[in-house]
């Protein structure tokens, strides 16, 4: 009975069987090859830096599901963290941290509202914004890198509640939870996944391009200033230029976890497993003391494998539709020919 | 008598100069299944979209369950309780039946898990006869008959009260399409009201009542179908007068033929086909939508792919896989889509003459001014293409001239075979007079031209001689003296003489 | 739906203005009047930009960018969108020739030996993108390979070699009162400009780009153009990153990273450049002397504002604000009059 229910799953999500295997194989790696790496405060470290990536690979998730990319992300998330550390000395820590995750929210909305009004593609606009956030942080940061002089909250936000977890990491997995919901079970979820899987279709069928992209990029710009929130509390520090790993990584997350470049795959389970495999790596690397260019490295790699294998099976569908047309024809073939042995002659 | 549920009457639509439709009637009945016919061009689809809210530049009056309406967008008609399946689906491939069916709508629930979602789908799967799938697989993996259902599916979840079926089973196949026909009747037992647009007349004698005609433009006649004749039908059909747009056919051709086609089995077709085509002659595939001519064409010309066969040409035996060895070959192939793949829209007009031939006008990879004017000069000159506006882009020409352009570029190769699918689509009146006098010049100085047409007009008075098909099939060949009208539109929508069998 | 016959427009023959309308487009008429008052604003406001030697540092600053940008210009055209590995090529390929001139190699094998690599990687992207890969995220994975590559070479430290040497010319010479590395920049932007537009291969560039459909069916296909324009593109970075060493003398992986410079990432910068210029992202409208344009344009702004004191977030804000107001405006002029996608 569970094997068979194991194999239909399989059978029915062979890209998230694919991101489980990567998972547990990138795991087991260093497991093996290392002797910390299996214990609590690894896990609470792997944990600490899920919070930041999975909120970056669930906002890319998302968009590349909507058929689109969010290249501004690191930039927003950097304007994030610019917020909240400056202001948290002068306003306290919540207010400044609402102000943050605001600004970088409305800057998604507006970023999607702009894609569907003018119906141009996302990266083209967030090639642009992504200069223009960084602009904007600079100023904010008054060019310095700048930092936290009350370090009670840097430490209130790593404390360990709950075994593994910590206040941030908490906040995440509720979000991760939401965000699910959201796309399985309501209308407007299920209206993104349409309008990445099929535009042209779905703009047929009658759906408008400006909710799901103002949903999607909002949810985006909402992830990110979040994720920058929680870098700049947790470091103390933030710098308006820093932060541009984060669209490699998360993309390669998103990647991992089965969306597809094509749009309309994918989903949060996938973001999750995703984004744990690119933590599971880097935090590994960073055991094995290799330097951080070389995580990179690694990155790149591991994102050109996913794609080419990503190329590599859309061709072999299309291949395997062929063949299923040429069956159906071969089958219409010989009714006719049946009836036609039967009825009137041509 | 009961009252009508829609009617129009004096329908009046036209662009600029052209009247697509002039001062049509039509109605429909409640629980009554109306077919309309009528050749490519005659206002079939203008009608559809006026009824479908999609147009509202018409004159006219337009009455909807006892109320005169004027739709101002699709879905305006839609609330009103009309729903209309495009003959291009609008379903999103990745996603499942039930969440498709569930797509958009006022009556969509905002929260439901797939369970609730699976429940709700059932009653409307059942309705049009898909209750043996499982709401959850996805739409990728259905066939394209049982797609077009949950298309179908999705607009009865709106509870419209008329449905329109635009060429439901143009591209379907026998098994298919008896579904499409048994549904609709199960939609009329429970009241709804069909509008059937097709060009089959087998299954429009099978299921409709009563069909409205029409011809140019203009309704010319509602006929109920008890006691029609298909022969009266398609008379009623024809008929139209012809505009003095074609030259005189080509009688003779060259006894060698030029492009021996072999073998070829293109994907979409029942069995390969052989074919000669000779010099100096215009062929014409006959058929409709769905017949397989048009991935003939594309197939000899290595844009399609293809289960086996070969090509011969001055003793050479090949099978071109990519246009481009096609081109080398000095075969030309214009698309039906001109606007897909046969201009670069955004370039200019002599770029896009010349596309196809850098070669012809550089020299070691530079490009020769002078030879790029003079070999789009003649061109243009050969096509009645305006030498003034060469410069300007291809994208602001009218579809006519458009059209000169995407088969003018071909010129350029010096083919030797052009092939063409669809030479007038869209194209106005006077243009089309011009291309079909420029393909008879080529035709008579040696060129073989090979065009596949819906267009009954077109594919009866240009070619030499004709070959239709019927779904994929090759029915039969037609000489320069067995070619009319009336032969071949028998030959390509009733070729077994189903519809005479079941009357 | 079968169309319906559309309407015949008879349109009016062009007159001369139309025509230079049509050729130049209104975008390039804007761009061209934004610039001109920019210019005179500076002139006014600033005392010492209208002067040679300041004009010659616009000039001179924009050169790097701009023929990064000329080597873009042409993926853009071509309708491949644009490559997110172009600083991370730079940064190979600064560390490769700067090995290769501390290896006392000379100028003439380190610039051979700094190639080979722009070649690869141009050549491997593109045939990637060729085959169907997805521009953006191919190129943005190749920027982690190239950019780790470089920085595990060099141990992410500074590869520096002796002056007075064999690129010093290139760097900091110069001809006829130009710097060189101004003059390889017109020259640049000129042959490109001729290469775009004189030769079968620009013409195919432009047909690809307006409709890849419509290129495969008149026999020009996608996947060598990849190739060639992505490899083009690496090149241009490669010479870039030559010229740069050159100047300093040195090489690190982070050179062309915005945590170095002050204008911020190079590859955006580069886009930035393509987009100011006014091309068509979508491909198929365009030109480097756009880009070429668009990087002094940039450049000239730039240097306003450092004349007027302010700091780099307000000229970086700058920046991205002229690209999404060229975006916007592009957007709104398309709209229609082409056909989408």
């Amino acid at each position: 009975m569970a094997v068979e229910k194991i194999l239909s799953f399989i059978k029915q999500k062979p890209d998230l069987m694919f991101a489980i295997i990567l998972a547990f194989f990138v795991y087991c790696v260093f497991a093996f090859t290392n002797d910390y790496f299996m214990t609590h405060r690894t896990t609470f470290a792997i944990m600490e830096r899920f919070a930041v990536l999975g909120l970056v690979g669930l906002a890319l998730t998302l968009c590349i599901i909507a058929g689109e990319i969010d290249l501004s992300i690191g930039s927003n998330a950097a304007l994030a963290a610019v917020i909240v550390v400056r202001f948290t000395d002068s306003l306290g820590a919540p207010t400044a941290l609402l102000i943050a995750v605001a600004v970088s929210t409305i800057i998604g909305l507006i970023q999607g509202y702009f894609i569907a009004y003018l119906r141009i593609r996302a990266i083209v606009l967030t090639v642009g914004t992504l200069m223009l956030l960084r602009g904007i942080s600079l100023f904010v940061a008054e060019e310095k890198t700048v930092m936290l002089t009350d370090f009670r909250i840097p430490d209130f936000i790593t404390t360990k509640v709950l075994w593994y977890f910590s206040p941030a990491s908490l906040t995440v997995i509720a979000m991760f939870v939401l965000v699910g919901l959201f796309m399985n079970f309501t209308k407007y979820g299920r209206e993104i996944y349409a309008i990445g899987g099929a535009r042209k279709e779905a703009l047929a069928a009658g759906i408008s391009l400006k909710r799901p992209m103002i949903i999607v990029f909002a949810i985006s710009g909402f992830c990110a200033g979040l994720g920058g929130v929680i870098i700049g509390l947790r470091s103390g520090t933030a710098q308006a230029l820093g932060l541009q790993y984060l669209l490699l990584a998360g993309t390669v997350a998103a990647f991992i976890g089965g969306v597809s470049i094509l749009g309309g795959r994918g989903g949060v389970v996938g973001a999750v497993i995703g984004a744990l495999t690119v933590n599971f790596l880097n935090t590994g690397l960073v055991f094995n003391v290799t330097p951080a260019f070389m995580v990179q490295l690694y990155l790149g790699i591991l994102l050109l494998v996913v794609i080419m294998f990503q190329t590599g099976s859309v061709i072999f569908e299309k291949r395997q539709r062929r063949y299923q047309i040429l069956k159906d024809i071969d089958n219409r073939r010989e009714r006719l020919k049946k009836e036609m042995k039967g009825g009137a002659q041509p | 008598m009961e009252e009508q549920l829609l009617s129009l009457s004096k329908i009046t639509r036209s662009f600029g100069a052209i009247h697509a439709l002039k001062e049509v009637s039509f109605d429909v009945m409640p629980g009554e299944v109306m077919g309309l016919v009528g050749e490519n061009g005659a206002g079939k689809s203008s009608l559809v979209k006026i009824i479908g809210g999609f147009d509202s530049g018409y004159t006219g009056q337009l009455t909807f369950a006892n109320k005169q309406v004027r739709f101002s967008g699709p879905v305006m008609a839609e609330r009103a309780g009309i729903a209309i399946a495009q003959q291009e689906l609008s379903l999103i491939p990745t996603m499942s039946v039930a969440e498709n069916v569930l797509l958009v709508g006022d009556n969509v629930p905002k929260i439901a898990t797939k369970r609730q979602l699976i429940k709700l789908v059932e009653p409307f799967l059942s309705e049009v006869g898909l209750d043996y799938i499982d709401p959850a697989t996805s739409v990728e993996r259905l066939s394209v008959g049982e797609r077009h259902l949950v298309e179908v599916a999705r607009l009865i979840a709106h509870d419209p009260q008329l449905l329109i079926l635009d060429e439901p089973t143009a591209a379907l196949g026998e098994t298919d399409s008896i579904r499409i026909l048994e549904m609709v009747e199960r939609l009329v037992k429970r009241g709804k009201s069909v509008i059937y647009v097709s060009h089959r007349l087998d299954e429009i004698f099978k299921i409709c009542d009563r069909i409205t005609i029409l011809r140019d433009g203009r309704s010319v006649a509602v006929k109920n179908t008890k006691g029609l004749s298909v022969s009266e039908l398609v008379n009623s059909m024809l008929g139209r007068e012809l505009e003095n747009m074609f030259p005189k056919r080509i009688s003779t051709s060259s006894k060698t033929p030029l492009l021996k086609v072999r073998d070829l089995w293109p994907d979409g077709l029942l069995d390969p086909v052989d074919l000669d085509i000779f010099p100096g002659e215009i062929l014409g595939l006959a058929g409709q939508l769905g017949s397989g001519t048009g991935e003939i064409l594309s197939a000899i010309a290595g844009a399609h792919p293809i289960r086996g066969g070969s090509l011969e040409m001055d003793g050479n035996v090949f099978m071109p896989k990519t246009p481009n060895e096609a081109i080398k070959a000095k075969i030309a192939y214009c698309s039906e889509d001109r606007k897909h793949d046969g201009l670069f829209l955004g370039r200019p007009i002599i770029e896009n003459l010349t596309s196809t031939a850098l070669k012809r006008i550089g020299n070691f990879g530079i490009l020769q001014p002078s030879a790029e004017n003079g070999l789009a000069n003649d061109i243009a000159k050969g096509f009645t293409i305006d030498n003034s506006r060469l410069p300007s882009e291809a994208g602001v020409l009218s579809g006519g001239n458009q059209q000169k352009v995407a088969l003018g570029k071909w010129l350029a190769i010096s083919p030797k075979v052009i092939l063409v699918n669809e030479p007038t689509r869209g194209v106005d009146v006077g243009a089309r007079a011009e291309i079909y006098q420029t393909l008879h010049k080529l035709a008579k100085k040696g060129t073989a031209i090979v065009i596949a047409s819906t267009d009954l007009q077109e594919i009866a008075n240009l070619p030499t001689r004709i070959i239709a098909f019927y779904r994929g099939l090759k029915v039969s060949e037609l000489g320069y003296r067995e070619v009319s009208a009336e032969n071949i539109l028998t030959q390509i929508t009733d070729p077994f003489g189903a519809a005479k069998l079941e009357r | 739906m079968s169309p319906i016959s559309e309407p015949i427009n008879q349109l009016p023959k062009p007159s001369i203005l139309e025509k230079l309308i049509q050729r130049h487009s209104k975008l390039a008429i804007a761009l061209l009047a934004i610039f001109i008052v920019v210019f005179v604003y500076g002139m006014v406001t600033a005392p010492n930009f209208l002067t040679l030697f300041n004009f010659k540092t616009i000039i001179r600053d924009a050169a790097l960018v701009g023929i990064m940008a000329i080597g873009l210009t042409f993926v853009t055209l071509s309708g491949n969108f644009f490559l997110l590995s172009m600083k991370e090529t730079a940064a190979l390929c600064i560390i490769a020739f700067a090995t290769g001139m501390a290896s006392g190699w000379g100028f003439e094998l380190s610039f051979l030996f700094t190639m080979v690599f722009a070649l690869i990687a141009g050549i491997s992207q593109g045939a990637l993108i060729g085959i169907g890969g997805n521009p953006i995220v191919v190129t943005l994975g190749a920027a982690g390979v190239l950019y780790g590559l470089g920085a595990y070479w060099s141990d992410n430290l500074v590869v520096s070699y002796r002056r007075p040497h064999g690129a010093e010319w290139l760097g900091t010479g110069s001809f006829l009162g130009l710097p060189n590395i101004t003059v390889a920049f017109i020259l640049i932007a000129i042959s490109a400009e001729l290469l775009l537009r004189k030769t079968s291969f620009g013409r195919q560039v432009y047909l690809i780009g307006a409709n890849r459909a419509a290129g495969r069916a008149t026999g020009h296909e996608n996947f060598w153009m990849a190739i060639k324009v992505c490899t083009i593109a690496s090149v241009c970075s490669a010479f870039v990153a030559i010229a740069f060493s050159a100047q300093v003398s040195s090489a690190q992986v982070n050179y062309f990273s915005s945590e170095f410079g002050s204008s911020g990432d190079m590859t955006i910068m580069v886009i930035a450049t393509v987009m100011v210029g006014g091309n068509s992202i979508m491909g198929g409208f365009g030109s480097t002397l756009r880009s070429s344009l668009g990087a002094v344009f940039i450049s000239t702004v730039d240097n306003m504002m450092v004349l007027h004191g302010f700091n780099s977030g307000p000229r970086v804000f700058a920046v991205g604000l002229m690209i999404v107001f060229s975006i916007i405006v592009f957007a709104i002029l398309r709209r229609g009059s082409r056909s989408e996608e």
